[in-house]
């Protein structure tokens, strides 16, 4: 009988074939599409529930499945890669396919509302694209080898860059697109070379081996073994003369080039506010569950790997705390709504790296899936704004809109509450765990790399505050205070369709962070923290967080220090509600005013976004553009020079063995005598026969 | 003697049916020409009927003989008549194949480019009876036949290229070719007159036999086998006997050129590879051991230089017809690896990629010069420049053009394409590298002058005055079924190629 594991490749394939059916028959259809969007993404969101029950053991006894469908390039001999495409679930993948889709479904229903509510044109294409994104990422989240995992991660980016240039007769939305496929291009070619190594390597691309007659390993576990009894034991090969692990240090820091474009992680996230371009639903797919979430997904995909490496670990721990706190306080001073959410959700993918790099893999999963469900409602939420202020995104020209669309005002609340991690809400608990965890394995490992996780654990902490602050200066210059022009007093009203989706995610994101409460739990007792015991168990034991535990211990050894999560966890509600009181009393007045100006110098560093953007521009056109010259140079003399010199000679040639063709017939005769004598000669004289 | 073909018992002379077929449409014609009430008055279309009726069949005959055995291994084998002096096998039926189609699509052709002329009747019967000679040359088994075959097939094509006598270029043409021929024959046959003094038998396979691994008179016998050699380089318009080539192609009548080019270096091909295959194959050292004349290394560098004379000298062509004149003398360059890289491991395969070149270049090299004579009839004028923007007026014609060239270049648009892969092939198997290299510059070079045609109809502007009023049914057919011939086989090559690479493993 057909279990739920068969039905895997659908969800995926189903958002594709509403990309078909939206591109091509959208314009006959009466919503221009969405129907096909929103039918699929049911279809896969309902396909997905049945493989996580099946994955939790109630539809089914087998908890994963990991299998090769379709081999596209055979290796002739044995020894050869074979490239496939296949399938992973495990409880991971069972979570990630649940969250996309769930997410994906909420932004169809959502774009009824955004996109065809007000008129929009084009909608086949925007629906379109919608499918095909959606379909990528979940290709993405069950690949179960890196090299497909790398394709679909192109497709996600390729997606981006059409739903972000969606308006492309405007100036902005194609320059924005194009940033953001360049950026993220540059962080991909390092991934590229990353899954060649790979394949280099360890002959396979498999995140988790797949048992059968024949039992075909992953990479992370023959990485293990290299570490644990040598390369060529392994049957490892190494390159550079390296040992295994400074290798494999450089293969995961290869790899995580794509993960830094994707998740926009610094110095790689100059394109994520720039996107903002795209039509606001997009972005909350984008921020949410697909796009940047693949960065930091295909960590967690492969975080057996990047365990091998306390290197890697430490710069990846290094990158997301500096990168929460750094755009953090970028955030504090934007002035459009949409510009604000960018920012923090650079900030939050940075905690969530963090969590990776100092050993808190369910802390990561954990912030993943809240921060998927409090973002998008965010995002939807700003969404409704627009619609309501005629897309107006200036914080300034609203205010006091609190009264007159309350759905909105309340769940995005409950958004912003998550976001700044106040108790109860989502991000609570999910962003306390990740602290929580940097902290103790800071403290617990020694030498270098606990002072790094410390270092980590300071900025993250730090950026809590400005959270908060810049979280709560974004709602209550938005609904608070009173309203600051004729739109935002009369405002556009919503349907449903904006709604519902608001509703259904304003509830997760008070609710969600109750799958694990480990500090209750510490206190209690109580056995809550069911994200926890979800991410342990599995058919794969490679890559259950048990695992996970174990290398952490015994490979990259860090250590966890004995501390309660009371304390750090009141520190980081402290500094939450100090962020929040500090927005309270500088904003939530009746006529706010910026206050911007009291920063000084430090304003018009943050307003330049720290000069990001100049000096990338300036590596682009300084540097980049003068080895372009040179190499047209080099391209234009040498080698358009050989070519044009082989091209000269030939005619020059051609032009003498025409003369040969005098059209004088004894001329001929004597040739052809001529060359028989010659070829006498050469061959019966000189080939000794005579 | 009886055969079995397809299980009924038959003489077996009637495996020649494809060539009698030739002969007796050629009869045919003059019959229906002495009838005709007073001369010129005959229906064009009934002789042009005729004529393509009788290469129809010969070709439909010769490949149903092909797919039911006849002359091959797993059916009759080969088939032997008159005391030896014929033989029919799958190298023969193969060759008849192409030379059937191409003279089938010849005749097609002429319906409309002879509109008007007089004698049509003589035409086609010349025609017919050069066909004749050709799929005799595929079947020739000793030297005395070969060459009387040869004479048969290049005689009525003297008389073709001066076919139209008023026009001045076409006489001269035929004199030209006639001269050079006549050399070339006294070449061939003083060389099968030296190599009969060395073996004493005319008969390929007693040559063989009685020569051994280490002839007595090595050197009367090498200078024989260059001479043969030099003598079949003229039929198959290879250098340094390719002279009249581009006279002759240039002054004939279109679809003559389109005959002499495609058929009738087919036919010399075929008689290069039975004489050198079953006459001189120990010698050559195809056998194993040291060869006592080297002909290997002969047929190599005239491999090298035809191909690199024939395409640096189209390069720099003005006329389109001239310019596919040079490519033919190329293409015998590319064709002559077949023999030229007989020391690889697969010789079958070598071979084989020769004679699957040479059935491919029947369509694409016939449709070309066809084209050719459409803007003949059309009187668009010779050079480059006159084809500019032709594609407005003519796109069908255009496009199969460009099929033509681009399928003769090498890229895959047709069967060009994999033909000359398989001869790149063989050249690695022989790790004959020269001969490799060669033929990839001289491929890459002739997609220069190739695409200036392509680049002449669809992208100039056109001249004003050019103006075309009709769309002659018959030389569009031909042009039309030639491009698809060339286009299906791209996705057929693997199909056929197979009967072509047994009917060459047959040889050794």
């Amino acid at each position: 009988m057909a279990g739920a594991y068969d039905f895997v490749p659908a969800i995926a394939a189903l958002p594709l074939l509403a990309f078909v059916v939206s591109l091509f028959f959208g314009q006959y259809l009466p919503r221009r599409g969405a129907e096909a969007g929103i039918v699929a993404t049911a279809g896969s969101l309902v396909l997905s529930m049945w493989t996580a029950l099946t994955v939790a053991g109630v539809t089914g006894s087998a908890t994963t499945y990991n299998e090769n469908l379709y081999t596209w390039v055979a290796g002739l001999a044995d020894s050869a890669v074979t490239l496939r495409l296949g399938v992973l679930v495990d409880p991971l993948t069972a979570l990630m396919l649940l969250i996309v889709s769930l997410i994906s479904l909420l932004v169809h229903v959502f774009s009824l509302g955004y996109m065809n509510d007000e008129g929009e044109t084009g909608l086949p294409r925007y629906y379109a694209g919608l499918g095909l994104f959606t379909a990528s990422m979940l290709g993405f989240v069950f690949a179960n080898n890196l090299l497909m995992a790398f394709m679909f991660f192109e497709l996600v980016g390729l997606c981006s860059y059409l739903l972000i240039g969606f308006w492309f007769r405007d100036a902005g939305p194609p320059s924005a697109a194009k940033k953001a496929f360049l950026v993220t291009r540059f962080g991909d070619y390092f991934f590229l070379i990353g899954v060649v190594g790979v394949f280099a390597t360890f002959g396979t691309g498999l995140f988790a081996p797949i048992e059968g007659a024949e039992t075909l390993h992953s990479f992370p576990e023959l990485a293990e073994e290299a570490i644990a009894s040598g390369a060529s034991e392994a049957g490892v090969q190494t390159f550079f003369g390296l040992g295994p692990e400074a290798w494999f240090t450089v293969l995961g820091l290869l790899v995580l080039g794509g993960v830094v474009g994707k998740s926009a992680q610094f110095p790689l996230h100059t394109w994520l506010p720039d996107a903002m371009e795209g039509p606001t639903p997009v972005s909350a797919l984008i921020h949410a569950a697909t796009m940047v979430a693949a960065g930091v997904y295909l960590v967690a995909r492969m975080y057996g790997f990047y365990l091998l490496s306390p290197t890697a670990l430490a710069i990846i721990a290094l990158v997301g705390g500096f990168t929460a706190l750094f755009a953090a306080t970028m955030g504090v001073v934007k002035q459009e709504l949409k510009q604000v959410l960018a920012y923090s959700t650079i900030s939050q993918y940075g905690y969530m790296m963090l969590a990776l790099g100092a050993g808190g893999y369910t802390a990561a999963v954990f912030h993943l899936t809240t921060h998927a469900v409090f973002k998008a409602l965010l995002f939807l939420g700003a969404g409704s704004v627009i619609i309501a202020m005629h897309h107006e995104e200036n914080m300034w020209t609203m205010g006091g809109l609190r009264e007159r669309m309350p759905v909105t005002y309340y769940t995005f609340l409950s958004g912003s509450l998550a976001l700044a991690g106040i108790v109860p809400f989502a991000g609570f608990w999910s962003k306390d765990e990740v602290l929580y965890e940097a902290l103790i394995h800071g403290l617990g490992s020694e030498g270098s790399i606990g002072t790094l996780l410390l270092a980590g654990y300071a900025m993250g902490l730090l950026a809590v505050f400005f959270t908060a602050f810049y979280t709560f200066r974004m709602v209550f210059l938005t609904f608070h205070g009173k309203p600051r022009t004729d739109t935002a007093r009369d405002p556009e009203p919503v349907r449903w369709n904006v709604k519902l989706p608001l509703a259904v995610l304003g509830i997760g994101a008070a609710t969600v962070g109750f799958i694990n409460m480990v500090p209750v739990k510490k206190v209690t007792g109580a056995e809550i923290d069911y994200l926890h015991k979800w991410l342990a168990h599995g058919g794969i034991e490679l890559t259950t967080s048990e695992h996970y535990g174990e290398l952490l211990h015994d490979v990259a050894h860090i250590e966890q220090a004995e501390l309660g999560p009371l304390a750090p966890g009141a520190v980081s509600l402290l500094l939450a509600l100090a962020g929040v009181g500090a927005a309270w009393t500088l904003y939530n007045v009746p006529e706010p005013e910026e206050h911007t100006d009291r920063l000084g110098g430090v304003k018009t560093l943050l307003m330049h976004n720290y000069y990001q953007d100049e000096y990338q521009v300036w590596l682009a056109q300084g540097v980049t553009v003068q080895l372009a010259r040179a190499a047209d140079k080099f391209d234009q003399g040498v080698v358009d020079g050989v070519v044009n010199g082989i091209s000269s000679v030939s005619l020059f040639v051609g032009s003498r063995f025409r003369r040969i063709q005098s059209g004088v017939v004894v001329n001929y005769a004597t040739l052809m005598t001529l060359s028989l004598v010659l070829l006498l000669l050469a061959f019966v004289v000189a080939g000794g026969v005579l | 003697m009886v055969i079995d073909i397809a299980g009924a018992s038959v003489p077996d002379w009637v495996a020649l049916a494809p060539t009698v077929a030739l002969g007796l449409g050629a009869m045919l014609l003059f019959v229906v020409d002495m009838v005709e009430p007073e001369p010129g008055t005959s229906s064009n279309a009934t002789l042009a009927g005729i004529s393509t009726l009788g290469a129809l069949v010969a070709f439909l005959v010769a490949g149903s003989f092909l797919v039911i055995g006849v002359g091959q291994p797993d059916g009759t084998g080969a088939v032997s008549l008159f005391n030896d002096q014929l033989v029919v096998d799958g190298m023969s039926l193969f060759f008849v194949v192409i030379v059937g189609s191409v003279t089938a699509l010849v005749s097609l052709a002429s319906y409309d480019y002879l509109a008007g002329q007089r004698y049509q009747a003589e035409y086609y019967a010349l025609v017919l009876l050069a066909a004749t000679g050709m799929s005799l040359m595929a079947s020739a088994n000793g030297l005395a036949t070969a060459f009387v075959c040869l004479e048969l097939s290049s005689l009525p094509s003297y008389a073709l290229v001066a076919f139209l006598k008023d026009n001045k270029g076409s006489v001269e043409a035929g004199l030209k070719y006639f001269l050079v021929g006549a050399l070339s024959s006294a070449v061939l046959v003083y060389g099968i007159s030296l190599v009969y003094a060395a073996s004493g038998h005319l008969q390929f396979d007693a040559i063989a036999e009685s020569l051994g691994a280490e002839p007595e008179f090595v050197g009367v016998l090498g200078i024989g086998v260059v001479m043969v050699l030099l003598g079949f380089a003229f039929k198959t318009a290879s250098v340094p006997f390719h002279f009249w080539a581009p006279e002759a192609y240039e002054g004939a009548p279109a679809p003559v050129s389109a005959f002499i080019s495609s058929a009738s270096k087919a036919a010399g091909f075929v008689l290069a590879f039975r004489v050198f295959l079953t006459a001189f194959p120990e010698i050559g050292g195809l056998a194993g051991g040291d060869p006592a004349v080297d002909w290997i290394v002969a047929v190599q560098v005239l491999a090298v230089v035809t191909m690199t004379v024939g395409n640096f000298a189209a390069a720099t062509q003005e006329k389109v017809k001239r310019m596919l004149a040079y490519s033919s003398v190329g293409h015998a360059g590319y064709a002559l690896i077949g023999l030229a890289a007989l020391n690889a491991p697969q010789q079958d395969f070598v071979l084989g990629a020769s004679m699957m070149h040479l059935l491919v270049y029947g369509f694409m090299n016939t449709g070309a010069f066809l084209f050719v004579a459409l803007t003949e009839h059309w009187d668009v004028g010779r050079t480059f420049q006159d084809f500019n923007g032709l594609s407005e007026q003519a796109p069908l014609a255009c496009a199969a053009m460009t099929v033509f060239l681009f399928s003769l270049a090498g890229l895959p648009i047709g069967g060009g394409f994999v033909s000359k892969l398989y001869l790149l092939g063989a050249t690695v198997q022989a790790g004959t590298w020269l001969l490799g290299a060669a033929l990839v510059v001289n491929s890459a070079l002739s997609l220069y002058y190739y695409s200036r045609v392509v680049r002449a109809m669809w992208f100039e502007e056109p001249d004003a005055s050019l103006e075309v009023d009709s769309y002659p049914t018959s030389l569009y057919a031909a042009v039309v079924i030639a491009a698809v011939a060339t286009v299906v086989l791209l996705p057929a090559f693997g199909l056929l190629s197979p009967s072509a690479i047994d009917a060459a493993s047959v040889l050794f």
